[in-house]
């Protein structure tokens, strides 16, 4: 579609210190995702899979490197730069949900509507709702919902601004295996559906087959990696 | 954008309603508003209610007066520049009606009288309030002159050249203010049967006064005039100036009010400062998702203020209801002596209890808010990343600042705003290590408690949470204690100092006090009384003096800035003379009257002819009094007495034993000055229990002597002082409420952590029962300790007044050291022990995932 990447990184390093100690989490690592693409990025726990999403999406800022996202370089903007140039393009999945626990499934959705300047109407956060299933339950607090469905409504959230991009980090990791292929399932149709382009970060194989293109976190860098298919997949991890 | 910041903001604060930190913080703010907005409320009606009443007992807002009729020239400029006048004329006469002979103040009002108010005056009607004088032809007699020549309404009465019908009896006068003012009784009448009277002839003592009221514009426009007036030695009465002032009493009142409203306004600031801190860190997840999904600091920052501030409006009007039902209360309390009645609150009181709420929330809230804004988005990602906590010395400094400045505000004076605020923070400093010691050392006896019993147990594991937040707990020890200390001394000085200071005086101290004794009757009311009292003092003669002058100057230009409006140079001085310095007096600095002429023995009538001497006089003056005025030895007082004027010299300064209950004067003249005035007796004797029936034979027969009982002024004494106290009690009681939103917010910001607490007890073991008992006996622990605490500053409170003011020697008051501990123990434990009701029920869930969010 775009002859522009939506995101490119290029060099992009990541190092923490702690105390005396200097710890790389990442270094040396490009990356380019083009428009419409889902790529996985795959890795050990610990490997700096939510640390890389974090700079990717712009809510941390590398040690070194380039990063661009939708064509604007992110060195140049400061936080709150960032967060506009996010506000209603970028949409996010977590491991954990993150729900407001104050309000209610159909204003969880509302929220990053509202804060997006190409605002819509409480009645999208209503359809989007409907589209996960939950039209029942737009009213209901997080904790009167199950995980799945919380689940359900933060993909709802996160499609809601019909973003350019979507970021999901782990979104079945605290799931069921079950209930995790359903949440699969309707994270990918919505994705085709919508034409968005997603970064997916997983332990998954299964999840990450899915996916255009499959990448693997070692050492800090990012590699090509071809997911075992489908009969040795227990084997992995 | 900014649609959107108030729709988050209000639905986010809606849903938090429920949160314990935001109620916390609501219930804290509502309790500085009440307080503030109560006292302002109050306040404001009274110097609303005083500023008018100024107008009404001076008869207007300009009254200018003189021995001589005012000119044409001075009324047209008085009434070109928006005043309305009124003429009234004051002298002293002989008034008869058959027999009877009576020297009357006469007061002749015109058509136009009185400019504000109402007199009190029964017309055969019983009493009415009337928005005039008599008419022409008629006169009004106040209760005592009607007693004293038995006239009734309808009766006629002689006055100078003419007769005058008698149409009723004036129970108050609109301009004149309650309590004894001129010893002669008075008879009101027009000023258009003045003529006939014959009474105004050059050189007879007549005031002529002009009153003139008007707007404050015309006032300032006329300055300049009264200035020139002044010097031409016209007394000149301005409604600003010359306004009365509170009595001693209400005047404490007045600040403790103050003081004890902001002390609320402090504790509920600190509650404010407890709760943010949890809700700021109950809404650091938000924060960071909203920064996830673009929203910018400011933004952040604009949300969360916007709650705030949501919040603190709706607190405001809540806590100025509250304010308005506790004004009408404190207004309840104090009606007896509040000397009018007061105008309906007003609008400003409002403003003001918003202001400081809005104040409260910045100065206490505000660093601790600024938190949210630093809150990374990557939080989302790694939970750990919470910004740190501002710096203590800056929520400290900033609260300081913001409460200084309400200070400030409040009590209208930058350096003692300064002061008390300095002063207070050291005092804190103090308590503070004081407190720290005396928990330790409470701490440490509790945990050396030895005994199986539940309560033991439940005791030493209280004792141990307490430990664990020392901190917090002293912050909240400091508040109960000091709040504790202010209603025991509050309820000591009501009770104890009282009682004390009245036992101490001795037996046969004067319980009466006889005035207006006329010189004819002197002899046989001495008769009559020496026989049957224990103890008299010396009949003092008495006459009035008014300072009209002070070394050369007008008083008003003489005196310090701040006792031009003092009441010896507003009313008429009694003076007297003695030849030998009189009991109970010392002369501190200066000479007494060296004996020179004899006293003469015989007393004059009403106005006897001027004193031809004109040399200065040696008079001796109250020390108290003299350094009011800013007098001192050798300055020169110029009194009017009678037509005269007598100059004076200050010779010597005396103390006085106001204990004493004998008469005292704040001048005294030698003998052979004042002899040839109009004047009348004084004394004070010790009338035994068995001898109270000469009161009654004293009355009838010496109907013109006014007996003052000493015990009944006592007994006032203990009204005010009782109405006073239920006052400032009754603030207190909002501190005390403060204080308890203090524990609140101290509760609510330690909730995660007592969660994990009553988690683990449970863990091991410990059933329902017993984690309630835990906390009750916290919060009993922390009761019982504030209590000591409180006990201890009242003690020594006491003791100093008893040692510094009553000159006793200090003793314990076993009853404060019983009560305030105990009852402290007893209203902390309970109060804390339900606010933590909650807690006890979300604790099982939380102690299965221990460290559990709350
Ligand atoms: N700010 C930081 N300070 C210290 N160490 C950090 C910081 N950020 C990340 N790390 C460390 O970097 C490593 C990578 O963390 P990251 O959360 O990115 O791993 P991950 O691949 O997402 O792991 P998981 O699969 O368990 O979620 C971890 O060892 C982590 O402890
Ligand atoms: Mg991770």
């Amino acid at each position: 579609m775009a002859s522009q990447p939506v995101l490119h990184a290029e060099k992009l390093a990541k190092r923490v210190t702690s105390g005396e100690r200097t710890l790389t989490i990442l270094h040396d690592l490009s990356l380019s995702v083009a428009a419409g693409e889902s790529v996985a990025i795959l890795g050990k726990s610990g490997a700096g899979k939510s640390t890389l999403l974090g700079l990717l999406a712009g809510l941390d800022t590398p040690s070194d490197g380039e990063l661009t996202l939708f064509g604007h370089a992110l060195s140049r903007l400061d936080e709150d730069g960032r967060a506009a140039l996010r506000a209603g393009r970028v949409g996010f999945v977590f491991q954990n949900f993150q729900l407001l626990p104050t309000l209610s499934a159909l204003e969880n959705v509302l929220l990053p509507l509202e804060l997006s300047p190409r605002a819509g109407e409480a009645r999208t956060a209503e359809q989007w709702l409907e589209r996960v299933g939950l039209g029942e339950r737009t009213s209901h607090q997080p904790k009167q919902l199950s995980g799945g469905e919380q689940q359900r409504v933060a993909i709802a959230r996160a499609f809601v601004t019909d973003p350019e991009l979507v970021f999901a980090d782990e979104p079945t990791g605290n799931l069921d295996p079950d209930t995790g292929a359903q949440i699969i399932d309707l994270l990918f149709t919505l994705n085709h559906e919508a034409g968005t382009t997603l970064i997916l970060v997983t332990h998954d194989h299964a999840l990450a087959r899915r996916c255009d293109r499959c990448l693997r976190l070692t050492n800090g860098q990012l590699e090509a990696f071809d997911p075992a298919p489908a009969s040795s997949e227990e084997g992995d991890e | 954008m900014s649609d959107i910041n108030w729709r988050l903001a209000a639905r986010s604060l809606k849903r938090d309603l429920r949160a314990a930190d935001v109620r916390a913080l609501f219930v804290a703010l509502v309790l500085a508003v009440a307080a503030s907005t109560m006292i302002a409320f109050f306040l404001d009606r009274l110097e609303r209610g005083l500023e008018r009443q100024a107008g009404q007992m001076l008869g207007g807002d300009l009254v200018l007066e003189q021995r001589d009729p005012f000119s044409e020239e001075l009324r047209n400029t008085l009434e070109q520049a928006g005043f309305t006048l009124s003429d009234q004329v004051d002298l002293v006469s002989m008034i008869s009606q058959g027999e009877r002979f009576q020297p009357a103040s006469l007061k002749a009002v015109d058509d136009i009288y009185p400019h504000y108010g109402v007199s009190h005056v029964d017309r055969g009607n019983g009493v009415e309030q009337i928005a005039s004088g008599p008419p022409a032809g008629e006169a009004w007699a106040d209760p005592r002159l009607a007693e004293l020549i038995e006239i009734e309404i309808g009766d006629r009465v002689q006055v100078g050249q003419t007769e005058l019908t008698i149409s009723g009896i004036i129970e108050r006068e609109a301009d004149q203010s309650a309590g004894f003012g001129n010893f002669n009784p008075r008879l009101m009448l027009n000023t258009a049967d003045l003529e006939a009277t014959g009474l105004v002839q050059p050189g007879s003592r007549i005031e002529f006064e002009l009153l003139a009221a008007g707007p404050p514009a015309a006032l300032e426009q006329v300055q300049g005039l009264l200035a020139q007036l002044r010097r031409d030695g016209v007394e000149v009465r301005d409604v600003r100036v010359d306004r009365p002032q509170l009595g001693n009493a209400l005047q404490r009142a007045e600040s403790y009010l103050g003081l004890a409203g902001l002390a609320a306004v402090l504790l509920a600031g600190v509650a404010v400062a407890m709760s943010t801190r949890r809700y700021v860190e109950r809404h650091l997840d938000t924060a960071a998702l909203l920064r996830c999904f673009g929203a910018s600091q400011y933004q952040l920052v604009t949300i969360f203020s916007l709650q705030l501030i949501g919040l603190a409006l709706m607190a405001s009007i809540l806590g100025a209801l509250l304010g308005l039902v506790g004004q009408s209360l404190l207004l309840w309390l104090l009606t007896s002596f509040l000397p009018m009645t007061l105008p309906p609150p007003g609008i400003m009181p409002l403003w003001l209890g918003i202001f400081t709420a809005l104040s409260v929330l910045v100065g206490f809230a505000g660093p601790t808010l600024l938190r949210i804004k630093q809150v990374s988005a990557l939080k989302v990602l790694r939970r750990e990343l919470d910004p740190l906590p501002p710096a203590a010395w800056l929520v400290v400094g900033v609260a300081s600042i913001v409460f200084g400045g309400l200070l400030w505000l409040y009590s209208g004076s930058f350096p003692l705003a300064l002061a008390l605020l300095v002063g207070g923070s050291a005092l804190l400093a103090l308590l503070w290590g004081v407190s720290s010691l005396l928990l330790n050392g409470l701490l440490r006896a509790v945990q050396r408690l030895t005994g199986g019993g539940e309560w033991v147990q439940a005791f030493r594991l209280g004792g141990r949470q307490l430990a664990r937040r020392k901190q917090a707990g002293l912050g909240q020890l400091l508040a109960f204690s000091v709040t504790f200390f202010a209603m025991a001394m509050i309820v000591l000085v009501r009770g104890d100092l009282l009682t004390t200071w009245q036992d101490q005086l001795p037996e046969d101290t004067p319980n009466y006090f006889a005035i207006n004794i006329q010189p004819g009757e002197r002899d046989a009311f001495e008769q009559a009384v020496a026989p049957r009292v224990d103890t008299q003092s010396t009949l003092y003669p008495m006459v009035r003096g008014r300072i009209t002058e002070i070394n050369g100057q007008a008083p008003r230009d003489a005196v310090p800035a701040d006792a031009r409006g003092d009441n010896s140079l507003r009313r008429e001085l009694n003076l007297t003379w003695q030849s030998d310095l009189p009991e109970g007096n010392q002369v501190v600095a200066g000479q007494w009257f060296t004996p020179a002429s004899e006293p003469q023995g015989w007393m004059s009538e009403v106005d006897a002819t001027p004193s031809s001497d004109s040399e200065t006089v040696p008079i001796s003056v109250e020390d108290g009094l003299a350094e009011r005025l800013g007098l001192g030895l050798g300055d020169e007082i110029t009194f009017a007495v009678g037509s005269d004027s007598i100059i004076t010299r200050i010779d010597s300064l005396r103390s006085l034993n106001w204990d004493s209950f004998n008469p005292n004067f704040f001048v005294i003249f030698p003998p052979g000055v004042l002899e040839s005035f109009g004047h009348s007796f004084i004394t004070a004797f010790h009338l035994p229990d068995e001898e109270q029936g000469l009161v009654r034979e004293l009355v009838s027969d010496f109907p013109g002597v006014s007996l003052l009982n000493v015990d009944a002024i006592l007994g006032q004494v203990r009204d005010v002082l009782t109405q006073v106290t239920r006052a400032v009690e009754l603030v207190l009681i909002l501190v005390l409420l403060a204080g308890v939103s203090v524990l609140y917010a101290a509760l609510t910001a330690s909730r995660p952590v007592r969660a994990h607490e009553s988690g683990l007890l449970r863990v091991f073991g410990a059933g329902n029962r017993m984690i309630s008992r835990v906390q009750g006996a916290e919060y009993a622990l922390l009761g019982f300790a504030s209590g000591l605490l409180g006990a201890v500053l009242a003690e020594l409170a006491t003791a100093a007044l008893y040692l510094y003011w009553l000159d006793l020697t200090p003793r314990l008051h076993i009853g404060l050291w019983l009560t305030l501990p105990i009852g402290g123990a007893l209203l902390i434990g309970v109060i804390g022990h339900a606010l933590s009701y909650s807690l006890r029920r979300q604790a099982p869930a939380a102690s299965l995932g221990l460290l559990g969010e709350a």
